[in-house]
């Protein structure tokens, strides 16, 4: 599903964000992403839907071939991918709907199909009353659980969350996860970065540990390991 | 791309319009102030045009015929003039005729001509065949007995060509000027737009929008500004055109273009420069944003 193999990142000004990366995430699969600031988890993830390319080394993610990717490929190969942001991403001129929507216009689908599919992942996310109001008159954790039914709209194989529940309460942040774990109930790779030491150590999923924009550790049913 | 794409993106162009409102106004200002003057140009220019080909047109040489010359003589005097090597045409304007064009000319001032009698000779119109050979032929008209002094407006004729060709060459300058500049206040004001939309731009590419279909409704939207930015003026110029037409009498030879003539022109050339500088600008500004 997503392999690195030795993959290096140097941004412009020198600093290298990752220092030989080889991981391989199988289909299905649920990952923590964890590591103290700056470590490079960002970058990581960045590198995965082509925000960032990498320095060296080879990247594939869902059959794509993210260095030869082409400018005109981008797209596509994120149509395959499922983003989750922080800072949720949603465009506060558009409804609640038409957010989701925004994210099926793109690839041209039928009006009939949007409405059935933003119905569908309303539902899923247990927002169906709020189609048609605005993020900001949502909470937080309602904004984020958005931001997941969007990127589940598209029926992708792979959820890529860069600290979903960065900005969330703890009980937010648990509705987020249980999201995240009946999505991957039904196949759907998850990959998520964060620094939730509670939701890590209490899923007993994957965790890749990354310091020094290395990997310092990658257990099964592992542990968040850090104080912060 | 599908219909539904298209009228998505007309939709959002639309919308686009007006959710921008106060920059939507900036840049059609912009582009309304430009192709205002560009109209004002190009009215001009049609005029000048005109002005320059009646006056072509009016390339003839009068003769006088002295007042000595009884009426019976005036048709030999017609023949001889017509025997005159490079004359095309020769046409006889009776002292009457002439006062009477000239009341028409003068309009509400003709009283000016009331107890003056009659002051203007008999006339022979000559046209030449040839109008660059006017002058050899008004010298051999002069020549010719009866005739008392001939007018023929070459020294005009030449100064104002050159006046006009150095005006029009001005223009054109000119208008290149400005439509750089107005395509460059355009670019810069969609650019602010596009600015504050960055964020928008940027969750598209990361749901997997292509870049075509980001443009889609910015295009749609610089085309809109465009034709707004070109009918704002072109109703201006009109309303102007009609009322310049209506309230100064003009003189010969110059005269003006019919009101529909010069605005569909104008309106036809401005529509096109809006639409034109709309989409480049756009276009334009859009492109910096799409490397997400």
């Amino acid at each position: 599903m997503i392999e690195m193999q030795d993959v290096w990142k140097e941004y412009g000004n020198g600093v290298a964000a990752l220092s030989g990366i080889s991981v391989q995430i199988k289909q299905g699969d649920f990952v923590f992403v964890v590591g103290p600031s700056g470590a490079g988890k960002s970058t990581f993830i960045k590198l995965m839907y082509r925000e960032e390319r990498p320095t060296k080394g080879h990247i594939f993610v869902g059959g794509f071939n993210i260095e030869k990717l082409r400018e005109r490929q981008i797209p596509i190969m994120r149509r395959h991918i499922g983003a989750v942001f922080q800072d949720y991403k949603l465009l506060p001129k558009l409804t609640v709907a038409e957010n989701i929507a925004f994210a099926l216009e793109v690839i041209e689908a039928s009006r009939r199909m949007i409405n059935r599919r933003v119905a569908e992942v309303l539902e899923l996310v247990g927002l169906s009353d709020k189609g048609k109001m605005f993020p900001r008159e949502l909470s937080g954790g309602e904004q984020q659980r958005i931001g997941v039914a969007r990127a589940l709209v598209n029926k992708p194989s792979v959820i890529i969350a860069d600290e979903p529940t960065g900005n969330l309460d703890p009980e937010n942040s648990w509705a987020i996860l249980k999201l995240f774990e009946r999505v991957n109930d039904q196949g759907t790779t998850i990959v998520m970065a964060t620094h939730n030491r509670e939701l890590v150590n209490a899923c007993k999923k994957r965790v890749i540990a990354i310091e020094n924009g290395q990997i310092v550790r990658d257990q099964e049913r592992g542990e968040y390991g850090y104080e912060d | 791309m599908k219909i539904r794409t298209m009228g998505r993106h007309t939709r959002e162009g639309f919308k686009n319009l007006f959710r921008n409102g106060w920059m939507t106004f900036a840049s059609v200002s912009a582009v309304s102030v430009t192709l205002l003057i560009l109209g004002i140009a190009i009215i001009l220019s049609l005029n000048i045009q005109n002005l320059s080909v009646n006056v072509e047109n009016q390339l003839q040489i009068n003769a006088y015929v002295a007042d000595s010359v009884p009426a019976s003589s005036l048709p030999a005097l017609k023949q001889s003039l017509q025997a005159l090597p490079g004359v095309l045409t020769v046409k006889f304007v009776s002292k009457e005729q002439a006062l009477q064009t000239m009341r028409k000319q003068l309009q509400q001032n003709a009283d000016l001509l009331n107890g003056l009698g009659n002051p203007l000779p008999n006339e022979f119109v000559v046209q030449a065949i040839d109008p660059n050979q006017t002058v050899a032929v008004a010298h051999e008209v002069k020549s010719t007995t009866g005739i008392q002094s001939v007018q023929y407006g070459q020294d005009f004729i030449n100064k104002f060509l050159t006046v006009i060709t150095a005006v029009r060459d001005a223009a054109i300058v000119f208008i290149i000027v400005l439509l750089v500049m107005g395509i460059f206040l355009i670019s810069n004001t969609i650019k602010v737009t596009i600015f504050t939309r960055r964020r928008e731009i940027e969750i598209m590419k990361l749901v997997g929008a292509t870049d075509g279909f980001i443009r889609g409704p910015f295009f749609i939207e610089g085309t809109l500004m465009g034709v707004l930015g070109a009918l704002i003026p072109g109703f201006i110029l009109y309303e102007l055109y009609r009322w310049l037409v209506s309230s100064v009498t003009p003189f010969p030879p110059f005269s003006f273009l019919s009101t529909s003539f010069v605005i569909d022109r104008t309106l036809t050339i401005l529509i096109l420069c809006g639409i034109f500088m709309g989409i480049w600008g756009s276009l334009v500004s859009v492109r910096r944003f799409l490397r997400v």
